[in-house]
């Protein structure tokens, strides 16, 4: 039996792949990876590996109505059948985790993007879970990004996803003077199937104008909020706070890749 | 395409991510690849005082943000409040191989062998628990990773856990070919190294001329000590290591037993175990059968195991079918073919007596079962074919395999007559059997360089092994308690044996006590958050009534007058969940204790004293929280309404018993405290009846009460059996009436997790053997098709000229029941709720929570179904089925706890008894004559119990008088006389006739049946052996007929 982290981190204050409480996996992602589709995107979290295609915005299939309004955002998850440690025959089947996750995405996003820019059209967002090792909703949101800004949907800013959870059960209240349990951010599968923990998406607004992006905090606000397994309602606000903290990083990263990517598409003057 | 392969070269960080790939196999039997990352790092503390590197960069728990600041969340490094302290010390103990001092390096199986090492204090210190042997360690022992996890818990000992595979400098990938052991062992190695030059660092920044500790790699693996001596790297094993230490003799003992390695193989006494998987598909099919092995108290040969598939239990007969079970195991068994069924025993077969001398060392030459045991065993079987009376032969089987060990550490005396004359002084290392204190444990065999300091003292040992090439279980000392009868040591083995913590409450417990102390009080501003939702009632006449001298008062009553002519009747329970919040560190203690342990001279309390004597304690003339029912009541005794409140309340007066009973009794008192206790008389008789109409049982099992500190006094003269009076009753009454209140009312609002307490109806086959006894013996019916039919044919038991016959039959009747039990709600269909002993369709404990905490669980769910505080941590079934079963196990063990202190009380009062007279007239036999009943006929003996001490004991065929006899066996006699005598045992008729050899003559023998009263002499006795010290037991002698 492998060790768990509710005994052995306030022991080290090390979690059991060797991170501490406030560090992210490493993160790592691509844009424009598949050249026949409107946008796409990869990224991988750990283990957690996701690839993310787009098509749209297109006219909705015929004989569908289309909504007036705006567009339809549609969802399709795909958890591959090697993606986990059990090789599942059966893949692409219609699971309740895929299910789960592509209704989610599809809330998210729809509430999201401007869709209101393209009335009767649809938006499909192909997610492709290449391997699972925890933080799948986070990670899908922020692929699911990605390659929404590779295919050029306007949203009001970057929405990234991220997990945190608790370092124990939490399941009584939360006691101030002698806390033994610390937030721990970024979870990876074991430390899902162990403690409780809650996947948050925060978005910040662009604002316009010259100085391109400003990091205004008053302006973030949370998209999505998933809790996951039981925890004493004291401790959320604890979470919450590291989750919001992870998705600033997760942000900067997201950031650094799409602005890796401009330069390539449109080269600066000293790289030619 | 693009490749989209993961690409390391792009961020730095990504240089240290490694990852840990392993192969297991789950209980369907597929396989998992498993990967996991690794993030390896260099800020993990060496955690030596010694070194000032890594104190700049200790780790930060999320504390050192701040906590109202975790909005902004900047880390703040230089918040050194929140570093992890450090833990080596800078001058760690030296031994003669390294005087400069030493940090020690365990390999994991310097861990599974000497465990019991390790925690003794002060033996090891500075040790280096390292990642991959804690995690080894999981994967071999369960129990063993807990207490290496307790120990690394305390400072004391300075053990510090270092995880070395996520440190960059000591991570260890495994090689092509080389073994996950190889690799580990390399990992030790790597870590010893590091530390070494890292502390040779840090002393040269540090510009300290310290000596810089050596590194001591621990382990038994003969290949990692030579790869680690070509290393350059100290490495000894635990035995080399421990004979270096002061104090080597008793630490050496502590070696486990069976992994020293014995060599050759000898013969293989015991047939092998079935493989699991054989197990497995056996059980499944139904060939096979799981259940708990047990040791008859009578003959320790005669194992059972009862299974589902058959109504009796199945008898296991005999060492060679026992294989190696111990009883309480978990063990798979095969039923034997139908000829070899055979009935119980009926003869008494006691280990220490049959293999007296076997010699513990030599193995060479014995067989499994020993001649003599073969000859107790033969003469069974003949019985059992001879006839077939009443008991129509039970199946027998035999053990194939085992599930899982339920072994302890066992309480035990070295047998003098396995200890070599010669090593008396000397150090030599030699193998002693020990006895076990509980009878259903077999010998187990020790090695002990301390054989003559063992001598004469309790002492707690560990089973390690039982291998099939020896007889007995092979085990190691784990320390010594004390002098045998000295109250210290007997006090404690007897906790150790039934587990209760007895361990003075740790820090973390005593810290979530109220701040102030004994000066805590009820806030007498109503406004203050403590009266929230708290109904006043100071102004109700409230009394408690006890038994006297009792401090953690947990019940108080009331009653008064209602205008319509019922009565308000309110019990009001000390509010202990006030005090205790569930998941804090004091309510983890008490669950884990369960109940308060009561034994003669002594509590073990449940709760800290200041919270069960002083601040729950419903004393009087103070203001106290409570939690109330109060209930309307016609005066017949008819229920009309209940409600359910915390409160506040004033009791007026404490009472005992007997007080109370003479204030009832005072017909001068006419106040109103006394009226409203006369209320409460009368209504409790009424309820009283009702329960009894009801079909509830009046049970009995023997009850005495010593009282100490009474120096001049004969001690005998304290053993009381305990008086009943009518308060007793009273108080019981309305206890019963609340906690069945409480029950439905709890069981409305939470059906699946309710905390209920349940007595099962017994089978009818449990009262087989004491029907037919009955039927045969006194021509009288035992009707046990329901509660109420039981009760009536037990008072229909009597015999006019014996009056304790009855409460016989009470007492043999209630060990036919299953014993009840707590159970969460879910648990069980609602019929089966049922208390049958109460005759209650649902019954829980509410009126006690100061002693147990199934009360004090009970005590938040009514809070939480009246509104008054939420269900928190109340609503996980799992987990109040997990709490469930350690209530039963901890109410159990105390409950045997107590009756064992007891016993030690009788004994000792006997003893001392003895002493005095034989100052007075010389040598002879002191006891004291007293009346017994024959509650169990044997071939070889009678079982007889004596009310007076409420103790029961074997009488064999040496100890009866016959009417020839003139004066009283003496001690020293009785093995001469053992083999005179001659005896006859009628099993249908229950009796035994004893005479001398070659006197059969009716006039010169004596005849004893079953529920006969005789005289008897109960005096307490060392038992003979050949070196001076021995055991002291309660010894009967018959005297004759009464």
């Amino acid at each position: 039996m492998p060790l768990d982290t509710s005994t052995t981190y306030p022991l080290t204050r090390l979690r059991l792949d060797g991170r501490r409480w406030n560090e992210l996996r490493l993160l790592q992602a691509q844009i424009s990876t598949n050249s026949a589709s409107s946008g796409s995107s990869y990224l991988s979290m750990g283990n957690t590996a996701i690839m993310c295609t787009v098509h749209g915005p297109a006219e909705g299939r015929r004989g569908e109505a289309g909504n007036a309004a705006g567009a339809v955002v549609e969802v399709d998850v795909n958890i591959a059948g090697f993606a986990g440690v059990d090789r599942k025959r059966k893949a692409g089947g219609n699971d309740r985790q895929s299910s789960q996750l592509s209704n989610s995405l599809r809330s998210t996003f729809q509430s999201h993007l401007h869709t209101y820019l393209y009335p009767h059209s649809t938006i499909s967002i192909q997610v492709s879970i290449l391997s699972a090792d925890g933080s799948l909703l986070a990670a899908a949101i922020n692929a699911c990004t990605l390659a929404l800004v590779d295919a050029g949907i306007p949203m009001p800013g970057l929405l990234c996803g991220c997990s945190a959870g608790m370092s124990g059960s939490a399941s009584t209240p939360q006691d101030s003077k002698n806390d033994s349990l610390d937030p721990l951010l970024d979870f990876s599968l074991p430390e899902e199937q162990e403690l409780p923990f809650l996947t948050v998406g925060t978005a910040t607004p662009i604002a316009g104008g010259q100085d391109g992006m400003v990091d205004d905090v008053d302006d973030m606000k949370i998209s999505v909020l998933h809790m996951e397994r039981t925890a004493h309602s004291s401790y959320i606000e604890t979470m919450l706070a590291v989750g919001i903290d992870g998705c600033k990083q997760i942000r900067e990263i997201l950031e650094g890749v799409i602005k890796g990517s401009n330069k390539i598409i449109f080269p600066s003057r000293d790289d030619l | 395409m693009k490749s989209l392969r993961r690409d390391f070269s792009s961020s730095p960080q990504s240089a240290n991510v490694s990852s840990k790939v392993f192969v297991r196999s789950t209980k369907s039997g597929k396989v998992q690849k498993i990967v996991r990352e690794l993030y390896l790092r260099q800020d993990i503390p060496c955690s030596s005082k010694l070194c000032s590197i890594c104190y700049s960069h200790a780790p930060v728990d999320a504390d050192g943000v701040g906590k109202d600041a975790k909005n902004t969340l900047v880390v703040n490094n230089a918040d050194l409040q929140s570093v992890v302290p450090f833990i080596l010390s800078d001058r760690p103990a030296g031994t003669k191989a390294f005087p400069g001092g030493h940090y020690i390096v365990p390999d994991t199986n310097a861990f599974l062998n000497g465990m019991d090492l390790f925690e003794q204090p002060g033996a090891f210190r500075d040790v280096i628990v390292l990642q991959t042997v804690l995690e080894e360690l999981k994967n071999q022992s369960l129990p063993l990773y807990n207490r290496l996890l307790a120990l690394i818990k305390t400072d004391e000992n300075r053990f510090y856990l270092f995880f070395n595979e996520f440190r960059l400098e000591t991570h260890v990938r495994r090689r092509p070919e080389e073994t996950i052991n190889d690799r580990n062992d390399r990992a030790i190695r790597t870590v010893a190294k590091w530390y070494r030059e890292h502390l040779h660092q840090a002393s040269r920044n540090g510009k300290m001329e310290k000596a810089i500790p050596a590194i001591v790699i621990i382990t038994d693996d003969k290949e990692n000590i030579r790869k680690a001596r070509e290393e350059n790297v100290p490495a000894l094993s635990l035995l080399d290591y421990v004979a270096g230490l002061e104090d080597s003799d008793k630490l050496l003992d502590m070696i486990n037993e069976s992994k020293e390695g014995k060599g050759q193989r000898g013969e293989l006494f015991y047939p092998e175990y079935y493989s699991m998987s054989k197990i497995l598909t056996g059980v499944r099919a139904g060939t096979l059968h799981q259940g708990t092995f047990n040791i008859s108290p009578y003959n320790y040969l005669e194992g059972s195991v009862s299974v589902s598939a058959f109504d009796k239990p199945l008898l296991v007969l005999g060492r060679n079918n026992g294989n190696r079970a111990i009883s309480g195991d978990i063990v798979v068994v095969e039923v034997l073919p139908k000829d070899q069924w055979k009935s119980p025993s009926s003869k008494i077969v006691d280990e220490e007596a049959v293999t007296r001398n076997e010699n513990p060392e030599v193995e060479d030459h014995e067989a499994v079962v020993t001649e003599r045991e073969q000859k107790a065993l033969q003469e069974e079987v003949k019985k059992a074919h001879g006839k077939n009376a009443e008991g129509k032969p039970h199946p027998t089987a035999t053990v194939v395999g085992i599930v899982k060990r339920n072994w302890r550490q066992y309480v035990g005396h070295v047998d003098p007559a396995s200890t070599s004359s010669l090593t008396k002084t000397g150090r030599r290392q030699q193998t002693v059997f020990v006895l076990p204190m509980d009878k259903k444990i077999p010998k187990i065999r020790i090695t002990t360089r301390r054989a003559a300091d063992l001598l004469g003292q309790r002492i707690l040992i560990t089973v390690d092994a039982w291998e099939r090439d020896s007889r007995y279980p092979a085990g190691h000392v784990v320390r010594s308690l004390g002098e045998f009868e000295s109250k210290g040591a007997e006090i404690e083995a007897l906790l150790l044996e039934y587990n209760v913590q007895y361990k003075p409450f740790p820090k973390v417990v005593l810290d979530c006590l109220p701040s102030e102390g004994h000066n805590w009080a009820v806030p007498a501003n109503k406004q203050d958050p403590g009266w929230k939702d708290r109904r006043d009632l100071r102004d109700r006449l409230i009394c408690s009534i006890d038994p006297p001298g009792c401090q953690d008062i947990d019940d108080a009553l009331h009653a008064r007058p209602l205008p319509n002519g019922n009565f308000e009747v309110g019990v009001h329970i000390a509010d202990v969940s006030h005090f205790v919040r569930p998941g804090n560190a004091m309510d983890t203690e008490a669950s884990m204790r369960g109940t308060t342990v009561y034994l003669v001279d002594k509590r073990i309390d449940m709760l800290p004293p200041l919270l069960g004597t002083d601040l729950c304690s419903l004393k009087p003339h103070v203001e106290r929280y409570a939690f109330s029912t109060i209930w309307e009541i016609t005066p017949n005794a008819e229920i009309i309404s209940a409600d359910f409140t915390k409160s506040v309340i004033l009791s007026r007066e404490a009472f005992s018993y007997e007080q109370a009973q003479l204030r009832i009794d005072d017909s001068t008192k006419t106040d109103d405290l006394t009226q409203s206790m006369r209320t409460l008389l009368h209504l409790s008789k009424v309820l009283h009846q009702k329960r009894m109409d009801a079909g509830a049982l009046n049970l009995a099992s023997p009850e005495i009460k010593i009282e100490t500190e009474s120096e001049l006094s004969d001690p005998l003269m304290d053993v009381k059996t305990k008086a009943l009076l009518a308060t007793n009753s009273l108080v019981e009454e309305f206890m019963l009436l609340a906690n069945i209140t409480v029950a439905s009312k709890v069981y409305d609002s939470f059906p699946q997790t309710t905390l209920l307490r349940r007595h099962a109806s017994p089978p009818p086959q449990n009262f087989e053997g004491l029907s037919t006894q009955l039927q045969k013996k006194r021509d009288l019916k035992l009707d046990v098709s329901s509660s109420k039919s039981l009760a009536d044919s037990l008072d229909r038991c009597t015999d006019p000229k014996n009056p304790f016959f009855n409460t016989l039959i009470r007492i043999l009747a209630t060990r036919c029941m299953t014993s009840a039990e707590y159970f969460c709600a879910g648990a069980h269909a609602e019929p089966e709720f049922r208390h049958y002993g109460l005759a209650s369709p649902i019954y829980t404990h509410f009126t006690s929570p100061i002693r147990r905490y199934a009360d004090l669980v009970v005590h938040r769910q009514l809070a939480a179904a009246i509104g008054f505080s939420t269900a928190d941590g109340l609503s996980r079934r799992s987990k109040l089925e997990d709490i469930c079963k350690n209530l039963n196990y901890r109410h159990r063990n105390a409950q045997f706890a107590g009756r064992a202190s007891i016993e030690y009380y009788v004994g000792q009062a006997l003893k001392a008894r003895g002493e005095r007279l034989a100052k007075h007239d010389g040598d002879g036999n002191f006891g004291v004559d007293e009346e017994g009943y024959v509650m169990r006929v044997f071939e070889n003996g009678i079982v007889v119990f004596v009310p007076r001490f409420g103790i029961e004991g074997i009488v064999r065929l040496e100890d009866f008088m016959l009417p020839g006899d003139t004066v009283r066996p003496t001690t020293d006699a009785r093995k001469e006389l053992a083999l005179r005598r001659d005896s006859d045992f009628d099993a249908e008729e229950y009796t035994l006739r004893v005479w001398e050899n070659g006197h059969p003559e009716p006039e010169s023998s004596a005849m004893f049946e079953l529920f006969e009263r005789v005289r008897v002499n109960v005096s307490s006795v060392k038992e003979e052996s050949v070196r001076a010290v021995g055991k002291r037991r309660v010894r009967i002698i018959v005297l004759g007929k009464a």
